[in-house]
C-alpha cells in the first residue's frame, strides 16, 4: 500500500491507513480494532477519560496548540443544560491538506474520536462541521456514519452502554473564517460566520448558546488511540512539551509533497531532505513557511537548526500553526507569494473589525502596486505600521495572519521589495 | 443594584481611582473619570459587538488591547486609556476608516456632527497615507425617510441590530463580506411600513444614513437643539427641536429610559410642518358689527372683559384642546369657574391600534394622537366627538351663553358654530371656522414657542421649552387667561410659565408636590394614576 | 463515473506509487451514490451535489428533496441553523441562489428575506448568479501557486474560451479563482461542480475540457 509517498522514518498512528479504501467500511474498521477504545471509555467514565488525554499531552491540531483535555475540563461536570461537541472539519489554512485525508481514509477513527470526547464532555450531540467544498468527503463521512448507526456504534444506547449520542454531518457554505471556532459556531448557527467576541467562552455559552467544545479533526483522531493505550504511550513521541506524532502537509517545492505522521519535534531539514526526498530539480531552499500561511516566513538560515514542536519552531521566529510546511526554492518570487497570501486574506476576512476589514484590503492594493511596479520605500514603512496595527487589536486572529507574512517577508527579504521598487523607478512607472 | 462595598469595584483609569458598581464596563468606568473612549458600534439602546474597535484601551497585565465596550472593569485594574499604545491603535483604526471614506464632508447631511470627523480631528494621522483608488459603492434608497451612502458607512452595523433587536423587523442586513461588506435591504424591499426606521438615521456615527426629508436642508452647526416633547401622541418621548430660521428643521429623539429610550417614531418625527405653517394668527381681533378689527392686548382684553361678566350668566361652554399644555389648560379652568363654571370638554383623533416598540415595549405609537389629554383628564375635562377628532360638539354649538375655544380650531364645524351664543372667544394658532365665527380672536403661541408641560399617558409630567419666537402678537394662552382672571379677580397676574404650573399644583391634587425644578429634563409622575377613558 | 481519458481522477496522490483505481477510492462499494432523500438523517446535509443539469424554477422542495429537508430540520435545535444546508439544496435543484431562491428559503425556515441574504453573500459556495453546466474552481493559493496555478487557470481560460468569472457562450464553463481547497499536496487542485481533479498541469487542460463537454453534450 502506497499513500502517495511514504517514510520509514514515519510513525503512522493515525494515517496507519491512509490509501487503503477497505478502512472505510465499518466491518474493516471493527476488525482491525475499532471502537474498542470507545468501549473501554464508556468502562472508565468521563473523568478517567479526561485524565488521560491530559496525560497525554494532546494538545490542539488545529493550530494554537491548545492542550485537548485540559480544554474538556472547562466543560461543566454536572450538565444543567445540553452540551456539544463540534468537530472542526473546516479545513482551508492554505498549505494545509491533512484533515480531508483522514477523514476520507478513516472516517470511522474520527467518528469514534467525537463518540468519545462527546461521552467525556457529556454532550449528547455532536456536529461535524466539514467544509463545504468537501463533497466526495462528506459522502465518505456520511456513508461512515450511517453504517455505524446502523451497527449501533452511535445513537441510542451505544453498544448496550446506555449512552446516547448523536452526530450530525454539517456542510459549510464557503468561507475560511468558519475555521475560527467561534465563527464556526454562528455558521453552525445558520448565521454568518463571524467570530464572537470573548469571553464568554465556548465551554460556558457556545453554540445554540449552550456550552460547547471545538476540536480539530487530527485532534479527535488520537484519541481513540490515547484512550487504548494510555497517555504514556502516546508521549513515547515527541518531546515534553509537545508530544505525540504530528500530521505534517508538506507542500511547494519538494520531490514528495504530501502528508507525513512524523514524531513532533522533527527536524525541519530532515523533513526536506530525507522524507520528502529533497528540492525539487535540486534547487536551493529559500524560505519555509512553516505553519500554514498564517505564520511568519524562515528563511533559508532559519530552517536550518528548526525542530518541529510548538516551542522549536517559536524558537526560530515562527509558530508550527496546524504543521503547514510550504516549501519555497530560490527562484520563487517573494513579493508574489506574499500578495497572493494577503489576497487570501482581504478575500476571507468577515468584515466585522475595522483594521481586519479595510487593513487587509489596503495591504492588498500597495502589495499589487509594489508588484507593477509602482511601489516606494514609504510603502514598506506604511505596511509594518498596518501590521503593528492589526496584530492583537481583532476579534479574532485573522488580522494578525494578514500582517505575519508581511512583516517577515520585509525583514528578511526587504532586498526583493526594493529590487521591485528600483525597477519601476527605473523605467518611470512610479 | 445597591452600593454595597461588595458590590462595588475599584480601578484605576488614565492614574484616577474610580469606584464602579461590579459588571460595569471599562467604557462606563472611563466617563465617570471624564474620558469618552471613542466608540462606533457600541451603543447604549443596542447589543454590544465590539467590531469597530475604535474603543481599545490597555489594561496593565492583559496580553492584547480590550474593547472598552465589552470589558468588565476588574478590582484593582490599571486601565489607560491614552498611554502610546493606545493612542496608536486608535490612530491606526482611524486611518483604516479613511482609507475609503470619502472625503465628501462639504456635501454630507452629518458633516459637523460626525464622529469620524471629530475622532480623526482629535486622534488621527495629519494625513492619509493610502494613495489607492477608493471603493466605491454609490447611493441607495433604502425606502421610508432613509437613505444609505455606501461608500461613507463605516460597517458599525447599528443600524441593523437596532431593526432586528428593537424594531424587530429584520429588514437590514449586512451582505458580502469583508471589505465588501454593505449594508443593504432585501434587494428593492425596502424600509417602508416599517414605523421606528427613522431612527437607524439617529444611530448612524456617520453621513451613510440621512433623512431623506433633512436632507441638504440645513448645516448641522446652523441648527439650534432645544429639548421639547413629542406632540403627536401620548406616549410623550422626550426630542429636540432642530431649528433655524425661526423654523423647525427636524425633530431627534432625546434620551430618556423612563419613556422613549432613545428612539422615536417615524409619524411623529415626520410630523412637524404644522409647526411652520405661515398662516398664523397674529394680532388679537375683535368683531364690531360686521367688521373685525385687530387691535392691541390690551384694548382686546379691556373689551372683552367689558362683555365677559354678563354674557357669562347664561352660563359658560368650553372646547380645549389635548395639544395645549397643562398650564394653558389650568388657567382656562380657572377663569372658567370665575365665571360660575361651566363644562369643558375636548377632542382627540384616536388611532386603530398602538404601535409598539416591540425591543422596548414600553414605548408605542399610542392611540391617542395628542400630548395632553390625560392632563385635560386630569383636569377635570371631559373627552367628546369621534375617533377622527370631529363630532360631538352639539351641546356647545347650540350654547346661549359664552362660549370659549382654546386651540381647536374646529375644522368641521361651519360658520354658524355658536351662532346663538352670548360672547364667542377663540383663543388659537390658526384661522379657521373657529376664528372666523369669533366675537374675540386672541392668539396664542403653539407648544414649540412657549415653555410649558404635557402630561403623557402614564401620567408623567414632562417639561418643553421655546425653540421660536412667537409670530406678531401671539402669546401663551396661559398668560392671556391669566390676566383674564387676574382682572376680573383684582389679584396679581401670573408672569412666569413656572407661577401658572404652581397655580396648577396648589389647585389640583393629582399634580400635588410638583414643581419645574423636580420635573426637571426627565419628567415626574402624577400621584393619581385614574386611568385614561377608554383605555 | 465514465472513464476518464488522462490521470488525475480525483483523489489524492495519483504519483505512480499509487495503486488504486477509482472503483476502488469512490466505487459503490465504499461510497456509492448516495441517495436524493439523504438516506439516514445524520448525513443528510452532507451534499450539496453540484449537478451539470439545473432547473431554476424547481420547486423548493418536492419528493425527495422534500424527505432531505425534513431530514435536516430533525438535526438541530431551530430552524436557523439548518439554513446553510438549505441554501445547498436549494443551490442542488435551482443552479444558483436568486433573490426568489433566499425570499423561498427565508419562508420555509421563517427568517427575514434579508437575513437569509445576508448569510447567502457571506458565503463564495452560493452562487448568487448562474454558472455554466460545469463550475471550474482553480486553486491559485499559495501552495498550487508556487508549483504553477497561474498557468493552469491560464489554461482553463484559453481552452474554454470564457472570461475569469464569465459563462463561456455555449453555456458549459464557468471558470473561477478558488482558495486553498485543502489538497496542496497534490498542485494544482482543480474543483469543477463537486469534484476535486488534482495534480493538474496545463497540458492536462485541454483534455480535461474535451471530456466536459462530451460529458455535458452526452446528458452526464
Amino acid at each position: 500500500m502506497a499513500y502517495p509517498y511514504v517514510s520509514d522514518r514515519e510513525v503512522r498512528v493515525l494515517s496507519k491507513y491512509f490509501g487503503d479504501p477497505m478502512q472505510r467500511r465499518v466491518d474493516t474498521y471493527v476488525e482491525r480494532g475499532g471502537y474498542q477504545a470507545l468501549k473501554k471509555a464508556f468502562e472508565m467514565g468521563q473523568d478517567a477519560v479526561i485524565d488521560e488525554v491530559k496525560a497525554s499531552g494532546l494538545r490542539g491540531r488545529g493550530g494554537a496548540g491548545f492542550p485537548a483535555g485540559l480544554k474538556w475540563s472547562f466543560m461543566p461536570k454536572q450538565p444543567t443544560k445540553p452540551h456539544y461537541l463540534l468537530c472542526n472539519a473546516d479545513e482551508s489554512e492554505p498549505g494545509t491538506f491533512k484533515d480531508r485525508e483522514l477523514l476520507r481514509w478513516d472516517p470511522h477513527q474520527v467518528i469514534e474520536g467525537v463518540l468519545i470526547a462527546s461521552y467525556a464532555i457529556r454532550a449528547k450531540q455532536a456536529y461535524i462541521y466539514c467544509r463545504g467544498e468537501f463533497f466526495e468527503t462528506t459522502q465518505i463521512l456520511a456513508k461512515a456514519l450511517e453504517d455505524a448507526y446502523e451497527k449501533g456504534y452511535v445513537g441510542k444506547d451505544i453498544m448496550g452502554s446506555g449512552n446516547d449520542i448523536d452526530i450530525t454531518v454539517h456542510v459549510g457554505g464557503g468561507a475560511y473564517i468558519c475555521g475560527e471556532e467561534t465563527g464556526l459556531m454562528n455558521s453552525l448557527e445558520g448565521r454568518r460566520g463571524q467570530p464572537r467576541v470573548k469571553p464568554p467562552f465556548p465551554a460556558a455559552v457556545g453554540a445554540f448558546g449552550m456550552p460547547s467544545t471545538v476540536n480539530n479533526v487530527e485532534t479527535l483522531s488520537a484519541v481513540p488511540h490515547i484512550v487504548t493505550h494510555g497517555g504514556q504511550w502516546y508521549r513515547q513521541w515527541g518531546t515534553e512539551k509537545s508530544p505525540g506524532t504530528k500530521l505534517f502537509c508538506v507542500s511547494g517545492h519538494v520531490n514528495k509533497p504530501g502528508n507525513y505522521e512524523l514524531p513532533l519535534g522533527f527536524p525541519l531539514m530532515d523533513l526536506i531532505n530525507d522524507v520528502c526526498g529533497g528540492m525539487k530539480d535540486g534547487k536551493a531552499l529559500k524560505a519555509v513557511i512553516p505553519g500554514g500561511s498564517s505564520v511568519p516566513i524562515l528563511d533559508a538560515q532559519e530552517c536550518a537548526d528548526c525542530n518541529l514542536d510548538y516551542e522549536g519552531v517559536q524558537t526560530a521566529g515562527s509558530m508550527l500553526g496546524c504543521a503547514s510546511v510550504i516549501v519555497m526554492d530560490e527562484d520563487t518570487d517573494i513579493v508574489k507569494q506574499v500578495r497572493r497570501m494577503v489576497q487570501f486574506y482581504a478575500h476571507e476576512s468577515c468584515g466585522q473589525c475595522t483594521p481586519c476589514r479595510e487593513g487587509s484590503a489596503w495591504m492588498l492594493q500597495i502589495l499589487k502596486r509594489i508588484e507593477e511596479g509602482r511601489g516606494t520605500e514609504e510603502d514598506l514603512q506604511t505596511m509594518l505600521d498596518m501590521s503593528r496595527q492589526m496584530t492583537g487589536t481583532t476579534i479574532c486572529v485573522l488580522s494578525d495572519s494578514v500582517g505575519a507574512p508581511v512583516v517577515s517577508s520585509i525583514n528578511k527579504f526587504k532586498d526583493e521589495y526594493l529590487a521591485l521598487i528600483r525597477r519601476g523607478e527605473r523605467v518611470g512607472v512610479a | 443594584m445597591s452600593d454595597t462595598p461588595s458590590n462595588t469595584i475599584t480601578l484605576t483609569i488614565d492614574g484616577r481611582e474610580v469606584s464602579v458598581p461590579k459588571g460595569t464596563t471599562l467604557l462606563k468606568a472611563a466617563k465617570q473619570v471624564g474620558k469618552d473612549v471613542p466608540h462606533y458600534c457600541y451603543h447604549d439602546g443596542l447589543s454590544s459587538p465590539a467590531q469597530c474597535r475604535l474603543c481599545l484601551v490597555e489594561v496593565e497585565g492583559a496580553p492584547k488591547p480590550m474593547p472598552a465596550c465589552v470589558t468588565q472593569a476588574m478590582d484593582g485594574q490599571v486601565v489607560s486609556t491614552e498611554s502610546e499604545a493606545a493612542l496608536d491603535m486608535r490612530e491606526g483604526v482611524l486611518e483604516f476608516y479613511l482609507v475609503n471614506h470619502p472625503l465628501d464632508c462639504p456635501i454630507c447631511d452629518m458633516s459637523g456632527e460626525c464622529n469620524l470627523q471629530d475622532y480623526v480631528h482629535a486622534e488621527g494621522r495629519d494625513h492619509g497615507r493610502s494613495r489607492e483608488p477608493k471603493r466605491i459603492f454609490g447611493r441607495d434608497d433604502f425606502g421610508g425617510d432613509v437613505l444609505y451612502y455606501g461608500d461613507r458607512c463605516v460597517m458599525c452595523t447599528r443600524c441593523v441590530r437596532f431593526m432586528r433587536e428593537v424594531e424587530q423587523d429584520g429588514r437590514l442586513t449586512v451582505v458580502e463580506r469583508g471589505n465588501r461588506s454593505v449594508i443593504d435591504t432585501f434587494f428593492d424591499r425596502g424600509l417602508e411600513g416599517t414605523q421606528f426606521s427613522g431612527n437607524v438615521v439617529d444611530l448612524c456615527p456617520v453621513g451613510a444614513l440621512v433623512s431623506k426629508d433633512f436632507l441638504y436642508k440645513a448645516r448641522a452647526w446652523d441648527l439650534d437643539h432645544t429639548p421639547s416633547i413629542c406632540p403627536s401622541c401620548s406616549q410623550g418621548c422626550n426630542i429636540e427641536l432642530h431649528t433655524r430660521d425661526n423654523l423647525v428643521q427636524r425633530l431627534k429623539p432625546r434620551e430618556n429610559l423612563e419613556v422613549n429610550a432613545f428612539w422615536m417614531c417615524d409619524h411623529g418625527r415626520l410630523n412637524y410642518e404644522w409647526i411652520n405653517h405661515g398662516d398664523r394668527l397674529e394680532a388679537p381681533l375683535v368683531r364690531e358689527g360686521d367688521t373685525v378689527r385687530a387691535m392691541g392686548w390690551k384694548e382686546a382684553l379691556t373689551a372683552l372683559l367689558q362683555r365677559l361678566g354678563d354674557a357669562a350668566e347664561k352660563g359658560v361652554k368650553v372646547v380645549a384642546s389635548p395639544l395645549a399644555p397643562n398650564e394653558d389648560l389650568a388657567a382656562l379652568k380657572a377663569l372658567v369657574e370665575d365665571l360660575g363654571g361651566g363644562e369643558i370638554v375636548f377632542r382627540m383623533p384616536r388611532a386603530e391600534d398602538e404601535i409598539v416598540l416591540k425591543g422596548f415595549p414600553t414605548m408605542a405609537r399610542r392611540r391617542d394622537l395628542a400630548p395632553n389629554g390625560r392632563g385635560a383628564e386630569l383636569l377635570g375635562m371631559r373627552r367628546v366627538g369621534e375617533d377622527d377628532g370631529t363630532g360631538g360638539l352639539e351641546g356647545v354649538s347650540g350654547h346661549d351663553g359664552v362660549v370659549i375655544v382654546l386651540g381647536d380650531a374646529l375644522a368641521d364645524q361651519g360658520p354658524d358654530f355658536a351662532a346663538g351664543s352670548a360672547l364667542l372667544v377663540y383663543l388659537g394658532t390658526h384661522s379657521g371656522p373657529a376664528a372666523a365665527a369669533a366675537d374675540f380672536v386672541l392668539p396664542v403661541t403653539t407648544f414649540a414657542e412657549q415653555e410649558g408641560t404635557f402630561t403623557n399617558h402614564e401620567g408623567r409630567v414632562q417639561r418643553f421649552w421655546p425653540a421660536l419666537s412667537a409670530p406678531g402678537a401671539a402669546r401663551p394662552a396661559w398668560l392671556v387667561l391669566g390676566a383674564l382672571f387676574a382682572e376680573r379677580t383684582q389679584s396679581d397676574s401670573i408672569r412666569k410659565a413656572d407661577d401658572a404650573f404652581a397655580r396648577l399644583v396648589a389647585t389640583h391634587g393629582a399634580f400635588a408636590g410638583l414643581t419645574y425644578d423636580d420635573i426637571g429634563t426627565r419628567g415626574a409622575l402624577v400621584s393619581d394614576t385614574v386611568p385614561l377613558s377608554g383605555d | 463515473m465514465s472513464d476518464v481519458p488522462f490521470k488525475n481522477p480525483g483523489w489524492a496522490g495519483n504519483t505512480g506509487e499509487y495503486d488504486l483505481t477509482e472503483d476502488q477510492v469512490r466505487g459503490d462499494e465504499f461510497v456509492g451514490t448516495r441517495p436524493i432523500e439523504g438516506g439516514h438523517p445524520s448525513g443528510s446535509a452532507s451534499y450539496p451535489y453540484m449537478l451539470p443539469d439545473k432547473d431554476p424554477e424547481a420547486p423548493l422542495f418536492e419528493g425527495p428533496y422534500k424527505d432531505r429537508f425534513e431530514k435536516i430540520l430533525t438535526r438541530y435545535p431551530n430552524k436557523q441553523a439548518a439554513l446553510l444546508p438549505t441554501l445547498g439544496l436549494a443551490q442542488e435543484v435551482r443552479g444558483h441562489v436568486s433573490p426568489h431562491t433566499m425570499d423561498g428559503v427565508a419562508e420555509l425556515l421563517g427568517l427575514s428575506p434579508a437575513y437569509v441574504r445576508g448569510v447567502a453573500t457571506f458565503y463564495t459556495m452560493y452562487n448568487k448568479r448562474p454558472v455554466g453546466r460545469f463550475l471550474i474552481q482553480v486553486c491559485t493559493n499559495i501552495s498550487c501557486n508556487l508549483c504553477g496555478a497561474d498557468d493552469v487557470m491560464g489554461a482553463f481560460l484559453r481552452y474554454t474560451d470564457t472570461e475569469l468569472g464569465e459563462t463561456s457562450e455555449d453555456g458549459y464553463f464557468t471558470v473561477v479563482e478558488a482558495e486553498c481547497l485543502a489538497a496542496c499536496g497534490f498542485p494544482t487542485c482543480v474543483q469543477i461542480n463537486s469534484r476535486y481533479y488534482e495534480n493538474v498541469t496545463p497540458a492536462d487542460v485541454p483534455k480535461i475540457v474535451e471530456h466536459l463537454k462530451a460529458e455535458g453534450a452526452g446528458g452526464d
